[in-house]
């Protein structure tokens, strides 16, 4: 909290939260970049079988997961790391990493009274709710479903007999393995095949733990559910997965954010993300991708590389990606759609920021497959710093899919003359029908609009937030609401120090 | 980690290994040896993946006995011709035209698996010094005659400074398999202006590569059209580098793609000084079981402020079987800039079609007529009428020839 006594006069008319804003400013820029000292119990360092076996064991999987995942393995040791990226990174020593950390002292907390307080407390700095309590007290906060991940482990799922009422199913993925095994082989690997890329290869292998989403048919999920990822410990990778099935006529909104300590050395991300719905029903999922960005001189932080896809399995289904990139040091993420069902759309607003040396190529694939099926991309990039940003998404329509459309902008934006904006669109058009629009631009901020600010009282640095702010508004109102106040913070955050 | 497993080399892969050691270019076997043809998973070869269509390559071209009739006819131009690789005796050349010939190929050492098989492959390059303003049309017929053969030819051409020029250049021959790989390299002086035309109206058993280098000096202006009407495979390279400020190119193609063919045009349009200027427009129109290609990348480098550039794709599908792949990339450096790419790609607009149709016009004539509207914008700005009619006419060709 903001300590207001040696603010020599706080004027009244002042408001208190624009003072907050403005000294967390001062502090810190990456204001998630403490370190928690929860004792943990650690795999042995490095990849191997024994690894695979040894993560299995310890989430108590039944024999089939454990074949799941060997396979898997098997399969890694026969691919190449891709190298079409535009980012730029040293070799990554995968056996100079931990695949298994937990928190100890956690074998299923049957409360919040039996969670260590330390971790509770690195929620709470975290500004994550964890007790419902305090959450349903709450007035002016609508109820958020939390799943807290920390490293390897889901530490706590709240909300879950709430929503078990009504047929939903929300918790941890080794939990879901376990009590849900049906499921989960019914749906896993489905949209994300176990080869179909490095990571995501890497993430089958030895993935630990991640989210568990199934909405009934014809149910719409009584409050937002959200999954919290926190990296706490040294030289451990994390390798997150989660599954949301949304059977016919439901709705389901889920958020994700994540964060990491500030460390000299990069840590791993490696994570799958499936989606699946049924006919006519709709996945809205937002991320607030936070992870410690690597300081000022480029040391550091989370190298993020993510396979992210729904699958618009069923009629008139809907998938709506929503991201807003501000973190990690390395970001190398595609959200994509297959849109399969007739009818079916699909939709990504993605804003991504990179300052200091941050490399961020991120971007959409938009798959169609079915009859009429539609889809939309718009896409920010707002370049600063020293750092590289690149839009690369794919649009393709197959022959079947009759009348299919997507309509695509992305616009980039510099400030200053040493970083680099790019844009890599795969426009793909396999039958007569399909009409696609696509449309780039690339610009900075003008002398008129920074004049016009200034003029008007403000600091260059808040003429550009300003201006900033506005650009992305297109994507900012997807987020949902209590999403859209942290995010205009974040990036007047992120782009602190790139002006001038 | 994973161990890096060793290429597999197919029949065309080992023909040109055989053929680059036959002539001593051991580097650029080594380097076919080591990586192979490219395939998809190289970013600038993803949509035409060299190692799966290029099935297999014909023997080293021998001298040309017999010519066919020229492919086009310019009235007025001056005409030059490569066939088989080897330069060919012309006429006494125009005022200001300097024709000679060099060593081995005109390109520069891209990594590029096309442009070092033409530097170990090509033995000499024509070379044309252009001076003041050249009149007549300038026309370099290269030819692939007789049996099969794979030919590496060459062309250098200089514009010197405060000249003008505009030059065609066709590729065409007989009807074999041949493989094609044809260089160009196009230096533009300070404040010259030249148009360049490449129309490939090869064979329906040919696979046509060919690769264009430009520099453009303070002040250049320069206007490019490529045409693609033939082959079986294609893929047109364009390369440019803006050197000088004040520079300014109008990139322009059409590529014209029907049953059976695969054609790829990609162009890298490199930004290297301030203040300069270009505009891309590309058109593909696709009909039957074919695929149209576009790889389009502007680049804007590090302090090459103030730059302004456009690049537009458009496709027109004629056919629910053909494919229309495109790829328009801005890599940008400098902060001051104004870029931007479209790209769209439908079929004709069915409200126009009425309209042409409901005023007594055949379906087929209503759709040449739109097909010829969507082409104009390309083909507008050639100056010369007599070059301006005759690629109407290998327009109207294609059109008609469905």
């Amino acid at each position: 909290m903001a300590d207001y006594d040696h603010i020599p006069t706080l004027k009244e008319n002042i408001d208190r939260a624009t003072v907050d804003s403005v000294l967390s400013l001062d502090v810190d820029k990456y204001k998630y970049g403490f370190e928690s000292a929860i004792e943990s119990d650690m795999a042995p360092k490095g990849l191997s079988e024994d690894t695979v076996r040894f993560i299995s064991a310890k989430k108590q999987e039944p024999e089939w997961m454990l074949e799941w995942r060997l396979d898997a393995y098997r399969r890694f040791l026969t691919l190449t790391e891709p190298n079409w990226a535009k980012v730029h990174y040293p070799q990554i020593d995968l056996q100079d990493m931990y695949y298994y950390a937990a928190p100890k002292s956690t074998p299923a907390p049957t409360s919040l009274d039996e969670v260590d307080p330390a971790l509770l407390e690195m929620y709470e700095k975290l500004g994550i709710p964890l007790r419902e309590r305090e959450i349903l007290a709450g007035v002016e906060r609508p109820n958020v479903a939390v799943d807290a991940v920390m490293d390897s482990v889901s530490v706590v799922t709240t909300f879950r007999e709430e929503l078990s009422k009504v047929g939903i199913i929300f918790c941890s993925m080794s939990e879901a393995i376990r009590e849900y095994p049906e499921l989960v082989r019914k749906y896993l690997a489905t949209v994300v095949p176990v080869t179909d890329n490095y990571y995501a290869t890497l993430n089958s292998a030895v993935f630990t733990d991640g989210s568990f989403v199934y909405i009934p048919k014809g149910v719409r999920c009584p409050m937002e559910l959200s999954t919290y990822f926190r990296i706490n410990e040294k030289k451990t990778g994390q390798f997150e997965r989660t599954l949301i099935i949304a059977e016919a006529d439901s709705y389901v909104s889920y958020l994700e954010g994540c964060t990491a300590p500030s460390r000299a050395e990069s840590q791993l991300h490696a994570a799958v993300v499936e989606l699946v719905a049924m006919d006519n029903a709709e996945i809205k999922y937002s991320t607030v991708q936070n992870w410690y960005p690597g300081d000022k001189d480029g040391n550091g932080g989370i190298y993020n590389f993510v396979t992210k896809r729904g699958d618009c399995r069923g009629a008139n289904s809907k998938i709506s990606w929503t991201q807003v990139e501000t973190g990690a040091a390395i970001t190398w993420k595609y959200p994509s759609c297959i849109l399969r069902g007739d009818g079916s759309r699909g939709e990504f607003y993605s804003i991504a920021i990179s300052n200091g040396y941050q490399q961020v190529d991120s971007g959409t694939k938009m798959i169609h497959l079915g009859k009429n099926t539609s889809s939309r991309i718009i896409s920010k990039g707002i370049a600063a710093g020293f750092s590289d940003n690149t839009y690369r998404g794919q649009v393709s329509a197959h022959a079947r899919a009759k009348n299919a459309r997507n309509f695509t902008q992305c616009d980039s934006l510099l400030i200053g003359d040493k970083c680099g904006a790019h844009t890599v669109p795969y426009i793909e058009s396999r039958n007569g029908s399909a009409v696609f629009e696509h449309e780039a631009t690339t610009s900075k901020i003008s002398d008129d609009q920074m004049f016009y600010c200034q003029q008007r009282g403000l600091n260059e640095e808040e003429a550009v937030a300003l201006i900033v702010n506005g650009f992305v508004r297109d994507v900012l109102q997807h987020l949902p609401m209590e999403f859209m106040v942290e995010t205009q913070k974040l990036i007047a955050i992120s782009l602190e120090g790139s002006v001038g | 980690m994973a161990q890096v497993l060793p290429v597999r080399l197919g029949a065309a892969e080992d023909t040109l290994i055989a053929q680059l050691n036959s002539v001593g270019a051991t580097a650029a076997a080594e380097r076919i040896t080591v990586a192979g043809l490219p395939t998809r998973r190289v970013e600038s070869y993803h949509y035409t993946d060299l190692k799966m269509l290029l099935k297999t390559v014909p023997p080293l071209a021998e001298p040309a006995n017999q010519a066919s009739a020229p492919a086009l006819r310019v009235a007025g131009a001056y005409q030059l011709m490569i066939a088989n690789g080897v330069i060919q005796s012309s006429t006494t050349a125009p005022a200001g035209v300097m024709v000679g010939d060099a060593q081995g190929s005109a390109l520069s050492t891209r990594d590029d698996v096309l442009v070092h098989l033409n530097g170990a492959l090509a033995k000499q390059s024509l070379t044309l010094t252009l001076e003041g303003s050249v009149d007549p049309v300038i026309q370099v017929d290269r030819r692939i005659e007789g049996a099969a053969a794979h030919v590496a030819d060459s062309l250098k051409i200089f514009v010197a400074d405060n000249a003008s020029a505009v030059i065609l250049e066709t590729f065409s021959g007989s009807d074999a398999a041949h493989v094609g790989n044809h260089a160009t390299y196009l230096a533009v002086g300070k404040n010259a202006m030249v148009t360049h035309i490449t129309v490939d109206l090869s064979g329906k058993a040919t696979s046509h590569f060919a690769t264009n280098e430009y520099d453009l000096d303070e002040g250049a202006k320069l206007r490019t059209l490529t045409i693609h009407a033939g082959a079986a495979l294609s893929r047109s390279q364009v390369f440019a580098r803006f050197a000088g400020q004040g520079a300014h190119g109008d990139f322009t193609g059409l590529n014209l793609v029907e049953d059976g063919q695969h054609n790829d045009i990609t162009i890298d349009i490199r930004h290297a000084v301030a203040h300069t200027t270009s505009q891309e427009m590309y058109k593909q129109i696709a009909r039957g079981r074919s695929k149209a290609v576009f790889q389009g990348k502007i680049v804007v480098e590090r302090d090459a402020q103030k730059v302004d550039a456009k690049m537009m794709m458009q496709g027109l599908m004629l056919s629910d079987e053909a494919e229309i792949l495109s790829k328009p990339e801005l890599e940008i450096y400098a902060d001051d800039v104004v870029c931007g790419h479209g790209s769209t790609c439908g079929e004709l607009d069915e409200e126009s079609m009425f309209y042409l149709m409901s005023r007594g016009l055949p379906q087929a004539e209503a759709e040449t007529m739109l097909v010829r509207g969507f082409i104009e914008e390309v083909l507008d700005p050639i100056e010369d009428e007599a070059l301006h009619e005759a690629l109407v006419g290998i327009v109207d060709g294609w059109l008609l020839g469905a």
